[in-house]
């Protein structure tokens, strides 16, 4: 039994828009809620797919009993018989992807922090490039040094969904990655309506007014690239055990650094759910470009790709001349209500 | 004599066998792509001074370039020397049509510094994704390789070295002088550092700071257009040529301060020479595996500039220097 195309479109779409919703929830909270322009988004992207490209395949073979001699060079040959051992082993499969994703953030916050360290007392405008140059660094490494991702070729991941029924595999992933792309949702609302949020704003508005009320703000800009970086890299590493395989090249700016800005500042910074809007139209749109590219080709006398650039370079462009607050304008912060507020001071006063 | 490596272009063979090598091809090397990296950062370093936006489309002002000497090359069968002059024209008006359609009517509108960025980000990849139809189409109607492409051979040669190895040195220096004497004898260059001063007061003594801004930007674009026809005479052309050297010219800019011409100057070299004989010379104590790693070097210096001296190498005046040697001699 095969699914029909458009199910299969569907299911692909949903997955995609998670790993960006993540990503792109990321970035919102560096720069829409902390005002940090973080031009190498990229990078802790691509620290989570390594760390997904080099460790479950490892750990799996290791607990299996697969002997491993070079795991690069026999990379299909031991992902094969991992996959194979794990279609009976379920706990062992998710035990190992879940090692993989704390792995993967604690790999991206840590990118993210040595990354920023150089410039985290310097205006935005050096913090921007020196993120942006830093992130050109991971690819170089993960190009020229096989045994991390396979440099040129690329390695395989293991299937972590090996367990599940092969026509249900991809349906599955979705619907899991969907789960932890809201699980990331919700502790991104939670965090910026918490006073840590309302410190982030005050400082994006004011760093002068907020570091005189005393907020440390070198201190909390670092905090915030380290969560945003690791809530990268988990959707990198999520990207690279749903897709399979991760190669070095795969991971430019363009596709990392830029499109999730697309989406940030299309949905509307400083609005979470703008945002999931914002990454809900961008993928879609960007979905339905690749899946109609075939009819476009003989029309055209050079490849649809760059098109696709020029056209995204331009949408972007206009929505920040003309609706720079994007689809979903910031909101007042949500503050509990006076009569709430007294309430409770009712409540504590009588006990 | 260490083996020669040549970093960044393995299709260059030199002239061995008979011939005695009377300069080391490394130091030509960093020499010829020092030069090209100043050309680069200078323009760089102008557009910040001017407008305070570090424009992330620089690199792709040189790219366009490229496909100007690789047009003049293979399609009009001419030298690309001869096609500077179009090659900093067309380049200018893109970097002037930048500022003048997208980042004019941004500042205009109060845009947060954030979006001035993105916009040069945009820009970026707008261009990049022209470019690479055009490079497309150029292949298509005139059966021209435009991808990876070698223009080496058309240099000329001199004295048993490649064109390059004079004529970079001798537009930096032509750059450098003209600017010199714009800025400090003439009444345009002083309005521009009024304006890079105070931009608001210089509006009220009545200097168009918008004129001076959009020069800034014109100039800027052309030596990067100039610099990427150079660069293809040197190592195989590709859309990406510019945007992969961007980490280079911003450690370039920022080594010499980024607000200071002359810093540019220093920084491009200092960036080239370090890119091109700390590659050769580390490969040749722990081995040619670290060749690749490159680009890395860029980084580093990045890291290291903001680390120590933030406002660059042009900042640290005689006092913090007599302070270092004072907190020195006192430590021992």
């Amino acid at each position: 039994m095969s699914l029909p195309s458009e199910l299969i479109f569907i299911i692909d779409l949903i997955a995609l828009y998670a790993v960006y919703l993540i990503i792109s929830i990321s970035l919102n909270l560096e720069y829409g809620y902390a005002g940090i322009p973080n031009f190498g988004k990229m990078l802790a992207v691509a620290g989570g797919a390594f760390v997904a490209g080099s460790l479950p395949g490892r750990l799996a073979a290791y607990s299996l009993g697969i002997p491993v001699e070079d795991y690069v060079r026999d990379n299909v040959i031991i992902v094969t018989q991992v996959n194979v051992g794990l279609r009976n082993n379920a706990s062992l499969a998710m035990l190992i992807s879940l090692a993989t994703l704390v792995a993967a953030a604690g790999v991206g916050g840590a990118l993210g922090f040595v990354a920023s360290y150089p410039a985290r007392r310097l205006r935005e405008d050096y913090l921007a490039i020196t993120l942006l140059a830093m992130a050109e660094g991971i690819r170089v490494i993960g190009y020229n040094y096989p045994p991390l991702v396979g440099g040129t070729l690329g390695v395989q991941v293991a299937d972590m969904l090996a367990w599940v029924i092969p026509e249900f595999r991809y349906p599955v992933a979705s619907v899991l990655l969907f789960a932890i792309a809201t699980i990331v949702l919700i502790y991104m609302h939670l965090t910026v309506n918490s006073p840590l949020g309302r410190t982030l704003r005050a400082i994006r508005d004011s760093e002068i007014a907020a570091a005189t009320l005393g907020k440390d703000i070198v201190r909390m800009r670092m905090q915030v690239l380290v969560i945003g970086s690791a809530l990268g890299a988990l959707g990198g590493a999520l990207y690279g055990l749903y897709a399979g395989g991760v190669i070095a090249t795969a991971y430019d700016r363009v596709s990392w650094t830029f499109w999730p800005w697309v989406m940030v500042v299309l949905g509307g910074a400083a609005n979470n759910i703008g945002v999931a809007m914002g990454t809900l139209v961008f993928v879609t749109f960007r979905k339905l470009i690749t899946f109609y590219k075939g009819v476009l080709t003989p029309y055209l006398p050079f490849d649809v790709v760059w098109l696709d650039l020029i056209l995204l370079g331009i949408v972007l462009i206009l929505v920040l001349m003309y609706r720079p607050q994007g689809l979903l304008p910031e909101k007042p912060i949500f503050t509990i209500s006076r009569d709430e507020i007294q309430k409770m001071a009712k409540a504590r006063a009588a006990t | 004599m260490p083996p020669f490596i040549s970093p960044t272009d393995a299709l260059y063979c030199p002239t061995f066998g008979g011939v005695v090598e009377l300069l080391d091809p490394l130091f030509r090397d960093a020499i010829i792509y020092g030069g090209l990296l100043t050309l680069l950062s200078t323009g760089l370093t102008l557009t910040y001074m001017t407008t305070k936006v570090p424009n992330f489309a620089h690199g792709t002002f040189a790219t366009v370039g490229t496909y100007v000497s690789l047009t003049a090359a293979r399609v009009w069968n001419q030298s690309p020397y001869l096609l500077l002059p179009l090659s900093f024209f067309l380049s200018a008006l893109i970097a002037l049509a930048l500022y003048i359609i997208i980042l004019r009517p941004l500042i205009r509108r109060r845009s947060s510094f954030a979006f001035l960025m993105v916009a040069t980000l945009a820009f970026d990849l707008l261009l990049l994704g022209m470019l690479n139809v055009y490079a497309d189409l150029l292949s298509r109607a005139f059966k021209v390789t435009s991808r990876y492409f070698v223009l080496r051979f058309e240099d000329f040669r001199f004295a048993d070295q490649p064109g390059l190895f004079y004529v970079t040195p001798i537009a930096v220096l032509a750059t450098i002088v003209a600017i010199h004497i714009a800025l400090t004898r003439t009444k345009f260059g002083v309005a521009m550092r009024a304006t890079v001063e105070n931009p608001a007061l210089s509006g009220v003594v009545g200097i168009n700071v918008n004129l001076v801004y959009a020069v800034s930007w014109f100039i800027a674009g052309g030596l990067g257009g100039v610099s990427g026809s150079l660069l293809t005479l040197w190592i195989a052309g590709n859309p990406d040529v510019g945007p992969s050297m961007l980490p280079s010219i911003f450690a370039s800019s920022i080594v010499g301060g980024f607000l200071n011409i002359y810093g540019a100057v220093l920084g491009g070299y200092l960036v080239g020479i370090a890119e091109i004989l700390g590659t050769s010379y580390f490969a040749h104590w722990v081995g040619s595996f670290v060749i690749a790693y490159r680009p890395l070097i860029p980084l580093f210096i990045i890291g290291i500039t903001l680390l120590l001296a933030p406002a660059g190498l042009t900042a640290i005046g005689k006092h913090s220097l007599a302070r270092l040697v004072r907190r020195l001699v006192a430590s021992k």
